[in-house]
């Protein structure tokens, strides 16, 4: 446990638990977006039935892994030292909140619970999670938070 | 600590109901209801209240009437009908139960289930009788068990009619029975399941016995759950009482209750709940006589041509033949029950004129409805504003009861079935 990587704190034998968290909301809010899509372009209601579950489900696990998140960050300095990081929650966080909001407007009935602001809705997640993702992405890759062995 | 919740106090009301301000509910009554703009909720405000029962108390009377319970802890009291002979009859009833196929239907079947009855219904239908005419009951009986969510009620000589949630059942009845154990006919499967979002199927027969009518309220609030699920819903059905074919007798109307032949015109008369989610004043539920072959709008218009923008695709074509209807109700006051008043033993003022009850609102931050008024009449048309009836069914946030069907008894008393405070009513003139 001397090695120079900077550690992750909520781990299972050394599998962090964050990055298994992700991709659930990812695929969900991205999924989202596609779905919304696909109602704006059809008015078949399947569509955005779809969207509103994928969203919930989103929502539910993204807030499983910000505390997964909140618990490395609190657990280990280097971590909170990497500028990537604060693009990422930052981002990560305006992009909940957007969908927090669309989970609302997607409660309505009909129409309106996807055209227009919907849509605009989860277009925008899907734009923010490009940015934020890259910076996760880079924070494990790059500057090995949470990966075992040595440092180079 | 505090400044805190005061925040998330702030923030929850400002989700729950960040909306207009509320109009003068008294802007909507009649046959020009003021229509606000469209506002569309982030989230709908859902204003449920505590259902305490009655205790020792009672419903307020207007002036020159007087009200006493004639049943109590039945179960769900819905619907009432008063046989030639007198004898009441009481659909103890309830919804067969919606699947829940979005998220937020799980959030609206738990608040649903709080504003209404707690009590298990039978699903039957109970019989009360008067004995000796003193405006009690002496003799309580089960007429007809084992039915499925029944609601509307008509008798037609011999025959009598149930409205079940999924067809119209006919049994035979002689006068004087207070139980029917004959196994019933089916005259027509009516729209039920599996959604069967609208259940209470109202029924009236024709004045002239021949044809039955069946209120058929839509499968949804605005067509959210596809118009494949709509086939032959938000409509009255006129049924053959000899074939049992049917046809759509008028359409457009979102749930369609309290179907009435008016009698001095002999026009059908209705009340109709409609649609959610637009604002605390839109749409207003309103009370019209049915013309035959119209078309009034839902999902895709309301009052006439006010286009809904949640329905998609429009039906211009539809939307143009849309007629808006007679006498609006203002808002959410869901109205469940309807009776002309054909007796003579209440004050003058009521004769001719229509009750109705209003169920009372959940999806609006200031309560409306939650009482029975009265609609004055003449030559076939409404003359003039309602008047309350009865009310006191609320008490601040808390709900003695709420009004759902009417009936006038041979005496010439109003009858009111209270679901949620399992009482039938009875409203005659205070002595002089």
């Amino acid at each position: 446990m001397t090695d120079g990587n900077p550690r992750s704190t909520a781990q299972i034998a050394g599998h962090p638990l964050h990055p298994m968290l992700v991709p659930i909301p990812i695929a969900c809010f991205v999924g989202t977006f596609l779905t919304d899509l696909a109602y704006w372009k059809t008015a078949n209601l399947q569509w955005a039935v779809m969207s509103s579950w994928m969203l919930t489900v989103g929502l539910i696990v993204a807030l499983l892994a910000v505390i997964a998140g909140l618990i490395d960050f609190l657990g280990d300095a280097r971590i909170r030292n990497l500028r990537a990081l604060w693009i990422h929650a930052v981002g990560n966080a305006l992009a909940l909140i957007l969908s927090l909001f669309n989970v609302f407007i997607h409660s309505r009935d009909g129409y309106t619970s996807v055209v227009p602001t919907g849509l605009i809705l989860s277009t925008l997640v899907v734009l923010i999670l490009l940015v934020t993702g890259w910076n996760g992405w880079a924070m494990v890759y790059r500057h090995r938070v949470g990966v075992s062995g040595e440092t180079p | 600590m505090k400044a805190k919740l005061a925040l998330c106090a702030c923030t929850a009301a400002a989700l729950a109901a960040c909306g207009p301000d509320p109009i003068n509910p008294k802007r909507q009554i009649g046959a020009q209801p003021y229509l606000p703009p469209i506002h569309q909720y982030l989230f709908p405000p859902m204003h449920v209240v505590k259902n305490v029962g009655w205790g020792d108390a009672a419903p307020k009377p207007a002036s020159g009437l007087q009200v006493r319970a004639l049943a109590r802890n039945l179960k769900n009291p819905r619907s009432l009908y008063v046989l030639p002979n007198g004898d009441i009859l009481v659909a103890e009833t309830e919804g067969p139960g919606e699947p829940a196929s979005r998220p937020k239907q799980f959030i609206f079947n738990w608040v649903e289930k709080k504003a209404h009855s707690s009590t298990k219904a039978g699903n039957r239908i109970v019989l009360l009788r008067d004995v000796d005419g003193n405006g009690a009951v002496d003799m309580q009986t089960v007429f007809l068990d084992h039915l499925h969510s029944p609601f509307g009620m008509a008798l037609v000589g011999n025959d009598f009619y149930v409205a079940n949630t999924d067809a119209v059942m006919r049994y035979p009845y002689q006068e004087g029975q207070t139980q029917i154990t004959a196994p019933g006919i089916k005259l027509t499967d009516l729209p039920g399941g599996p959604i069967d979002h609208h259940w209470t199927k109202s029924l009236t027969a024709s004045p002239d016995g021949a044809k039955l009518y069946a209120g058929v309220g839509s499968n949804s609030n605005v067509g959210e759950n596809g118009m494949e699920a709509e086939k032959e819903r938000a409509a009255i059905w006129e049924i053959d009482r000899a074939s049992g074919a049917h046809r759509l007798y008028a359409t457009g109307l979102r749930n369609p209750n309290g179907l009435t032949f008016e009698p001095e015109s002999h026009a059908l008369w209705a009340v109709i709940n409609e649609r959610d989610e637009l604002g605390p004043d839109l749409v207003p539920d309103y009370f019209t006589s049915v013309k035959d072959g119209a078309f009034y709008g839902w999902p895709y218009s309301y009052y006439g041509q006010h286009l809904d923008p949640r329905v998609m695709p429009q039906r211009p074509d539809l939307t143009a033949k849309a007629i808006p209807p007679d006498y609006s109700l203002s808002s959410h006051v869901a109205p469940l029950g309807l009776a002309f008043y054909t007796g003579a033993t209440l004050p003058a003022t009521y004769r001719g004129g229509a009750f109705i009850a209003e169920h009372g609102s959940w999806n609006r931050q200031e309560l409306n409805g939650y009482k029975v008024v009265f609609v004055p009449f003449s030559s076939g048309k409404p003359s003039g504003m309602p008047e309350d009836v009865l009310t006191g069914f609320i008490d601040g946030d808390q709900a003695h009861g709420r009004p759902v069907g009417l009936a006038i008894d041979k005496q010439g008393a109003l009858l009111v079935a209270d679901d949620v405070g399992g009482t039938v009513w009875r409203v005659t003139a205070t002595a002089r």
